[in-house]
């Protein structure tokens, strides 16, 4: 479960030339609040710049929030980011891999942070490995993949912990058909042993797959926040993409 | 702790795996001295040998016969006989000699009536090698010309020296050597710890971001003082270990390389002894962890690796001007310099080497360094978690 009260991000810049210096403040996110429950797929969606990262960041305990707060899976996320990150499995665009490491150390590497035990922490691996696909390229060094390979090894990073939160930020974006639907169904089997999942994409037939509630996020504050079957049936336009891209315009 | 150390084994592989890395801080630096000491000597060797083989054109006026047999003795010296009247700067800058020595015409009258006569020589006074040769033909012939007259006057010779100087050596030979000699040796190993710390800090924040792991790093369930601590003892290990490889190199250049003086050979492995490695040591290891934490905090704001390098290439200033502060005569080691960082490394080392170092002088920059290195990592923890700089 994630609950978002008010969460609100500012960021403080600092502009001019020389000695006359001006600090101005930004609210990349402001007062945005949702819920996203065990056992559904929330969609965050939203253009370029609206806030999206920023959220999903401050869910993560990446970043600390200006002001509000967030529960994930019953920790508040004030009390202590380790104690969230060690709940959360996080994928975006910008959590790349270590590409001096092959993709058995790199899950080591993840492994051991997490302090997962040995007996269940090599089931689990093997289980990733040979659900993604991983076992023909485990021993090859990250740098040395191309992208569909190196996503497979991020979604298994992401999910070796079995966190009760996942939160995938465009987790099929540059991905072949056959890659993104092995990915698409290990976020289906996600839902189906009742975590929370916060899905972001910008590709809608897989947001029609998978939503059961949807956010829409613009220019920091949240514009839409319902089921998606309400969110069809308050549809004007004749596709999702359209609905889509009117509602942001609206806003 | 566990986490740390998991954070640190993580960094060093990444890091060693990059072939850069290697070069840079584990075959350079074990390299450096060895080529540096066998290079010298061979060049030096090199130099001299061809020196003594070059022909030198003398142009002579008003010599004297046994002077032209002297000269001519040696069959390198091609000897031009001149009437006076020619212009030498001409002939010199024209190539056609490389030095004129001219004798008055009337130089057997001023011998004979024992006189002291001039003798002008024309040289160009940046030709050392030329210049050398023509100074020692002269001095060999003025002593000639001396021992003929105090013959020729009937004085023994212990009466033409009146004082004999014999020089009685106190100092230890270690001790000369090392306040000589000890201080180009931080000059190279604090010179490879820039650049070894310099590449390790820029790769482990810089090339995360540019490689798009740092916010996966900062993902993982474990502190930003953890991850930093981790990311600055990797960048001062790899600082370290080249400064420990040229003192490897030091004392493998020692043993191997023939043609090294044995006073100074025998006087630097008294140096290198493993008392005076491990005060050299335990030195460098705060400051690693002081320029680690000096970089972080200056390249966390960075978001290319270009970018990085300007930033914290400047630094570089601040640490050979000590350094260079610390060869000069007359700075020496005391109260005063001894919480100057790079600077008391420079001339504490000196002291070490020397055998001369004083304990509580030596502890005092011990903790200075620690305190340097303390506040160093304080700053980059502040850098390193301001998120506008880690997440830019």
């Amino acid at each position: 479960m994630i609950q978002l009260n008010n969460l609100t991000k500012s960021f403080t810049s600092k502009t001019g030339k020389g000695f006359k210096k001006e600090t101005v403040t930004v609210n990349a996110v402001n007062k945005v609040s949702f819920e996203c429950k065990p056992g559904r797929i929330f969609s965050l969606l939203g253009p370029n710049g609206a806030g999206k990262t920023t959220t999903l960041r401050m869910i993560a305990g990446i970043i600390n929030p200006t002001s509000g707060n967030a529960i994930v899976d019953d920790v508040d996320i004030s009390k202590g980011n380790e104690e969230v990150k060690k709940r959360i499995g996080f994928l975006t665009g910008s959590t790349g891999l270590y590409e001096r490491l092959n993709p058995d150390e790199t899950l080591d590497f993840f492994g051991k942070l997490y302090r997962l035990p040995e007996p269940s922490y090599s089931e689990r691996k093997e289980y990733l490995f040979e659900k993604l696909g991983i076992n023909e390229f485990r021993k090859k060094k990250l740098g040395q993949m191309s992208t569909g390979m190196k996503q497979k090894v991020s979604i298994a990073r992401t999910l070796i912990h079995d966190p009760e939160v996942l939160i995938f930020d465009e987790p099929t974006s540059g991905l072949d058909v056959i890659t993104a639907d092995s990915i698409i169904d290990l976020i289906r089997e996600s839902k189906e042993n009742n975590k929370t999942v916060i899905f972001s994409s910008h590709i809608m037939s897989e947001v029609d797959l998978l939503c059961d509630d949807l956010a829409i996020i613009s220019k920091g504050s949240i514009i839409y926040n319902d089921s998606f079957d309400n969110f069809k049936k308050d549809m004007k336009a004749d596709n999702l993409t359209q609905e889509f891209i009117n509602r942001v315009k609206e806003a | 702790m566990r986490d740390l150390f998991i954070i640190v084994k993580k960094e060093l592989t990444e890091l060693l795996r990059d072939k850069k890395t290697i070069i840079n801080s584990i075959v350079l630096p074990t390299l450096l001295i060895p080529v540096l000491m066998f290079g010298g000597i061979k060049v030096s060797q090199m130099i001299q040998e061809s020196n003594q083989q070059k022909k030198v054109q003398l142009g002579l006026v008003n010599a004297p016969q046994d002077f032209v047999a002297l000269a001519k003795k040696d069959t390198l010296n091609q000897i031009t006989t001149y009437t006076g009247s020619e212009d030498f700067k001409a002939l010199i800058d024209d190539e056609a000699i490389q030095s004129a020595l001219v004798f008055p015409a009337d130089w057997q009258t001023q011998m004979d009536s024992l006189s002291t006569a001039s003798v002008s020589v024309y040289r160009n006074g940046t030709k050392d090698n030329v210049n050398g040769r023509v100074s020692k033909l002269l001095e060999t012939y003025s002593a000639q010309l001396k021992k003929k007259r105090i013959a020729l006057l009937n004085i023994p010779t212990e009466k033409m020296n009146p004082m004999v100087q014999n020089y009685v050596e106190v100092g230890e030979q270690k001790e000369l050597i090392g306040k000589r000699v000890g201080g180009f040796i931080p000059y190279i190993f604090i010179l490879t710890m820039w650049g070894g710390c310099l590449l390790a800090a820029i790769d482990l924040v810089t090339g995360e971001k540019e490689r798009k792991t740092i916010e996966t790093t900062l993902s993982l369930p474990i502190s930003k003082f953890s991850v930093l601590i981790g990311k600055a003892i990797v960048a001062s290990l790899l600082g370290f270990i080249p400064a420990l490889l040229n003192l490897t190199g030091l004392i493998i250049g020692l043993n191997f390389i023939d043609d090294i003086p044995d006073t100074f050979k025998l006087a630097l492995t008294e140096m290198l002894s493993p008392q005076s490695i491990t005060m050299i040591l335990l030195l460098l290891i705060p400051f690693s962890l002081f320029l680690a934490g000096l970089i972080i905090a200056l390249v966390a704001g960075a978001t290319t690796f270009k970018e990085a390098q300007s930033k914290a290439s400047p630094i570089i200033i601040l640490i050979i001007i000590p350094l260079v502060m610390a060869l000069m005569p007359g700075i020496e080691f005391t109260w005063a310099t001894v919480f100057i960082p790079v600077l008391n490394i420079g001339l504490g080392v000196k002291e070490i080497m020397a055998g001369t170092i004083n304990i509580g002088m030596y502890t005092a920059m011990l903790l200075s360094l620690v305190i340097f290195a303390v506040t160093a990592i304080y700053f980059s923890y502040k850098k390193f978690s301001d998120e506008n700089a880690i997440l830019s």
